[in-house]
């Protein structure tokens, strides 16, 4: 026979069951509302996914045109250099025949007045010097030979410009660094919601192997950068030496 | 003291830039490594070079590594060299200084920025390696 006791506990625990039943009660119509949000919301994520497949195929084609982008500055900057190194070799050629030619004047300049001892006339010198004046050519050789120096001057900072060349294709690795990685993500994504590869879209980026690349690369002719640079350079290389030193008294 | 550079960067137009400005300071002696990798091969097949510069940023081995190969070998390690690279930031130059770059020249470089720096290391190294 049950005790007092017992009978206690059956009807704690009926009352337990009791609220498990009313909670279920409340929790059906969530449930339910739950499955309609779902039957909406598939539609919707299918859609989704279609549109992240579709932009995933196309971002190898975006990769490509930048890669293509590099290796068109680089053939056009070869053919730059190409042309300066021929135009540097003619300035030196034409530099080489002028300053003979200016040699060639300074001796032509001493023989006329090492004939004037010879000749031992009054107006001689005079002579000579209304000659050499009338033939003088001297100036403007050397005004030529001053642009050749301009001409050099300029050839070599239009190759000192295309170091643009170095600096933006880091900056177009660097693009094409964060394009892989969004392929990479999205593709990723896709095979988890609907487990299909988005194995086109691999194979057609066609990046070059361990292409370098630097997000910070910047074109600047601005001096600041390099003092700046060379003001941490010295501070660490100092703090650098004093820890050196420490270490060989301690 | 009669240099033979060693060029090392990625980059073919920058190779040239910088042997162009070499030849312009008046050095006329030059051998070009695409990577860390080449320039370690070039290093070891040719004892007359004696002075490298390297660009940081290059795929197989990079700029930073081929310095600590270099110092880390005996026979090579003291074998001055430049960084030529577009990273300016401190971290990177600090990196570079525990790695034993003998100096660093941010690019874009003028060639009297390379002067002075290899002047300064020559100078720094008692005209010898």
């Amino acid at each position: 026979m049950m005790s007092s006791e017992n009978m206690s506990q059956l009807f704690a625990k009926l009352n337990d069951l009791k609220k498990v039943f009313t909670y279920g009660e409340r929790l059906i119509p969530v449930i339910h509302s739950l499955g309609e949000f779902m039957k909406e919301t598939v539609p919707l994520l299918e859609n989704i996914n279609r549109s992240i497949a579709e932009s995933t195929l196309k971002i190898p084609k975006a990769s490509n045109q930048i890669h293509n982008v590099t290796s068109a500055t680089e053939l056009a900057t070869t053919e730059i250099l190409d042309l300066v190194d021929v135009l540097n070799a003619d300035l030196a050629s034409i530099d080489k025949c002028v300053v003979e030619c200016l040699e060639k004047e300074k001796d032509k300049e001493d023989f006329l007045n090492s004939l004037v001892p010879m000749l031992k006339k009054e107006n001689t010198q005079a002579f000579i010097d209304e000659f050499l004046d009338r033939n003088k050519v001297t100036s403007n050789l050397k005004s030529v030979i001053d642009r050749i120096k301009k001409m050099k001057d300029d050839t070599n900072s239009i190759t000192l410009s295309l170091q643009v060349q170095d600096i933006t294709s880091q900056q177009l690795a660097t693009v094409n660094h964060l394009i892989e990685s969004v392929q990479e993500k999205l593709a990723s994504l896709i095979e988890d919601f609907d487990n299909t590869k988005i194995v086109e879209g691999h194979d057609n980026l066609n990046l070059p192997a361990g292409a370098s690349f630097d997000p910070n690369a910047r074109y600047s002719r601005s001096a600041v950068p390099q003092q700046e640079v060379d003001t941490i350079f010295n501070k660490e290389m100092q703090t650098a030496s004093q820890a050196e030193i420490d270490k060989l008294f301690n | 003291m009669n240099l033979k550079f060693l060029i090392v960067d990625d980059s073919q137009t920058m190779r040239r830039i910088v042997a162009n400005s070499l030849k312009n300071l008046g050095y006329e002696e030059f051998v070009e490594a695409s990577d860390g990798k080449d320039a370690l091969i070039k290093l070891a097949a040719d004892d007359g070079l004696n002075f490298v510069i390297t660009d940081w940023n290059m795929p197989v081995l990079s700029g930073l590594e081929l310095i600590k190969a270099i110092r880390s070998d005996e026979k090579m390690g003291k074998i001055p060299v430049l960084m030529v690279t577009t990273r300016g930031v401190k971290d990177d130059i600090i990196e570079a200084l525990k790695a034993k770059v003998n100096n660093y020249v941010v690019k874009p470089f003028t060639p009297a920025i390379l002067r002075e720096k290899i002047d300064q290391i020559l100078a720094s190294n008692g005209g010898s390696n």
